[in-house]
């Protein structure tokens, strides 16, 4: 992209975990779907097709409340594995894209597409390709936003949903907030909004138009801050990839587990995950923990310091093993269990004296 | 109980038998030190569970009785009193013990000794294995720093002692390095015992044994679940370690390429020299050794590098036999093997730069050690 524009494109999948159980069952299709806790329980929604948004329901809505508004929805319990699995395609064909890809949530991700394009037709054509193969390979309804930062991205991919893509040109960003509530802004929460009223600023428009200094004199850094943000401006980058601080696998079990043997099984299994995450990224932990809870959801964890980091599973297993050994109270029934690797670093390199350094202790 | 003894004695036998203090325990009293009157003498105990210490202080005794204190108040009241003679006296009702010497008085209320976990002691002289004290002292040095302080693998917290014949073989390894010292015993045994002993209760019995004098006499449990170590006044009696230590033997390399003989004190030095940068950097050293010729001796190498820091290098004239070899180590695993190292000169032998290296004192075959190199991309 030349002069330093940047092309960014901010991804937000369509009422996500309805469309994936409307894919998996296409019976759903088109029909009130709800996906969250069950209303007995004190279920909220988590996610609610278009045909149940058209009742009034929402998401973070008590299940109970969403069924007196719309008592033909089918109510489906999440499923995240599911949903993970849709996500991580979708994530792949971004990757395809643009290696400058920054997962949000399970469902919403920026890209950068600056050193991919030289004019915005051909941004634009990307994005919509994008849009297009996510629809063709997956089957899943995605909303795009284009623009020159993050702040607007996000904003116009919000736009037209669903299935819209919404180009905010380079210039336009101001105008294109200004009829907005200052709420769209990022970091501006109930009690900056009402503060703002008292103002007399109730749009992003109205917020420009204030000097920056007011903005400062009153809310600080943050105000310095939201007056960028109205003029459109947001510099904060495409980040790629947290340093992880730690690998974590955990596990609820369909039926809690009162054995140990079968315990041990499980923990082996997590150990191996956790040492295939550490050999993957090139790390190796120096702490290993293990999280038990038990069927009253009492929780508990340990953690043990090794003399050496490892990216070892035998070595993770052995350590879990001692620690499991010392928090579970022998019969008790377990619900859930999770092995964490922390302290990462790369290995040091030390060789063992055994090949297999956990053999010393079979 | 009634008893009078010297504030000397008393805070001396505290402080030996302060170290089987439980930190944190969830039974109190095991945070308490157990006063009892023993055959006109009075005996101090402690116990973790895993350790327990018996220590016996000269006392005049005019009631006999038993009680258990907070250790940590009695030892901390006890050592700022004068050396003079402390006067104690237990009110059996409230379990509260009234301590007196010169103007001080304290009342320290206690636990019924009834709740203290009772620890072994033995009689049996006969079937005692007898240690020579600085032998003793010696072993666990040169072989305790090599057990594993992380209890991921419980074995390899422990130290491997093998009995056999007229020999006691001590071994340890985390898992990185190796040491295995052995000495000869007073007299043989009749079988060949081997157990493993917490390398932490050999700490401590290398603590308290160069006071001794005597023999240190060593007793097994027959269900092979306790060691007892019978010294005069103190016994020190720990749990074992269950299950089958690996095989070290086989680790301890057959032959070697390069064997490099260098001035102990000289090389401990130069390690503890590149340590300094070495320790920013995973503690790597690279050690290269060159044969000399007939002009130059041969010599070895120590360098660190700190991205962060700086680097530093270091040379040592040394006799060497066989290929030059460039290999790393773990600085801080050099400066603990050669810390223990009491002969002058000290050998190294290497084959290559991913196999065991082993460090050998000059002239004294019954102590090796064996380190593991780091790998270092180049």
């Amino acid at each position: 992209m030349p002069d330093q524009t940047h092309a960014i494109v901010h991804l937000d999948l369509d009422a996500f975990f309805a469309a994936v159980e409307a894919l998996e069952n296409p019976d759903l299709a088109d029909k009130p779907v709800l996906i969250g806790g069950r209303p007995e329980a004190r279920g909220v929604v988590a996610t609610a097709s278009y045909a149940a948004r058209a009742f009034g329901v929402h998401s973070a809505m008590p299940m109970a409340r969403a069924l007196t508004l719309c008592p033909q929805a089918v109510v489906l319990p999440i499923r995240h594995h599911l949903y993970r699995e849709y996500s991580r395609r979708v994530m792949a064909i971004c990757h395809e894209t643009s290696p400058l890809v920054e997962q949000v949530s399970i469902d919403e991700a920026y890209i950068d597409l600056t050193d991919q394009v030289t004019t915005w037709e051909q941004a634009i054509s990307v994005a919509e390709q994008l849009q297009g193969r996510i629809k063709a390979e997956i089957g899943l309804s995605a909303s795009l936003g284009v623009a020159t930062n993050k702040l607007v991205a996000k904003v116009a991919s919000d736009r037209d949903k669903p299935g819209g893509l919404t180009v905010v040109l380079p210039g336009e960003e101001a105008a294109f907030l200004a009829p907005l509530s200052v709420r769209a802004l990022w970091g501006v929460g109930p009690v900056t909004a009402e503060k703002l009223a008292e103002m007399g600023v109730t749009t992003v428009g109205d917020l420009a138009q204030l000097p920056q200094q007011e903005l400062q004199d009153r809310f600080g850094r943050h105000g310095a801050s939201m007056a960028r943000m109205a003029q459109g401006i947001d510099e904060r980058n495409v980040v790629t990839e947290h340093e992880p601080k730690s690998f974590s696998q955990e596990l609820t079990f369909s039926q809690d587990i009162t054995d140990f043997n079968a315990l041990r099984q499980q923990l082996w299994q997590l150990s191996q995950g956790v040492g295939r995450r550490l050999k993957r990224k090139g790390l190796a932990a120096e702490t290993v923990a293990v999280k038990l809870r038990y069927s009253d959801f009492t929780t508990l964890s340990r953690q043990m310091r090794l003399s050496m980091p490892t990216d070892d599973e035998q070595e993770i297993y052995q350590a879990a093993l001692v620690l499991l050994r010392r928090a579970w109270q022998r019969g008790r029934a377990v619900r859930l269990l999770g092995v964490t690797g922390r302290g990462l670093s790369p290995p040091v390199g030390q060789l063992s004296l055994w090949e297999d350094r956990s053999q010393a202790s079979r | 109980m009634k008893i009078s003894c010297l504030q000397e004695n008393l805070a001396k036998g505290l402080s030996i038998v302060g170290r089987a203090v439980a930190s944190r325990s969830t039974l109190p009293v095991l945070s308490n030190v157990m006063l009892e009157t023993d055959n006109g003498r009075l005996k101090l105990s402690t116990t973790n569970l895993e350790l327990g210490i018996n220590c016996w202080v000269g006392a005049k005794v005019e009631a006999e009785g038993a009680t258990t204190v907070p250790a940590r108040l009695l030892t901390d009241f006890i050592n700022s009193l004068p050396p003079e003679q402390i006067d104690m006296e237990l009110a059996v009702r409230t379990q509260t013990l009234n301590a007196r010497c010169a103007r001080f008085e304290a009342n320290i209320k206690g636990i019924d000794a009834q709740e203290f976990p009772i620890i072994p002691t033995t009689d049996d002289a006969e079937r005692a294995i007898r240690l020579e004290p600085e032998d003793l002292r010696q072993m666990i040095d040169q072989v305790v720093f090599a057990a594993a302080t992380d209890e991921s693998r419980p074995i390899l917290t422990g130290v491997l002692a093998r009995f056999d014949g007229d020999e006691l073989t001590m071994a340890a390894a985390d898992g990185f390095r190796l040491s295995v010292r052995s000495a000869s015993l007073g007299q043989p045994v009749e079988e060949a015992i081997e157990v493993i002993i917490p390398a932490r209760a050999l700490g401590e019995l290398a603590r308290i044994s160069p006071d001794q004098e005597d023999w240190v006499e060593v007793f097994i449990t027959p269900a092979r679940n306790q060691i007892l170590f019978h010294m005069r006044d103190v016994d020190l009696v720990s749990q074992l370690i269950e299950g089958k230590f690996p095989d070290y033997r086989q680790i301890i390399p057959s032959s070697h390429t390069t064997r490099t003989v260098l001035d102990t004190s000289g090389f401990l030095k130069a390690a503890r020299v590149s340590h300094l940068f070495a320790r920013d950097a995973a503690n790597i050293v690279r050690v290269e050794v060159a044969p000399g010729d007939e002009l130059m001796p041969g010599r070895l190498t120590l360098a660190a590098t700190s991205a962060e820091l700086g680097d530093n290098v270091g040379q040592l004239d040394a006799i060497v036999e066989g290929d030059p070899i460039e290999i790393a180590f773990n600085a801080k695993y050099l400066i603990d093997v050669l810390s223990v190292m009491d002969t002058a000169q000290v050998a190294m032998e290497t084959s290559s730069a991913s196999s065991p290296g082993v460090l050998r004192p000059v002239g004294d075959d019954d102590f090796v050690h064996v380190i593991m190199p780091m790998h270092i991309s180049r």
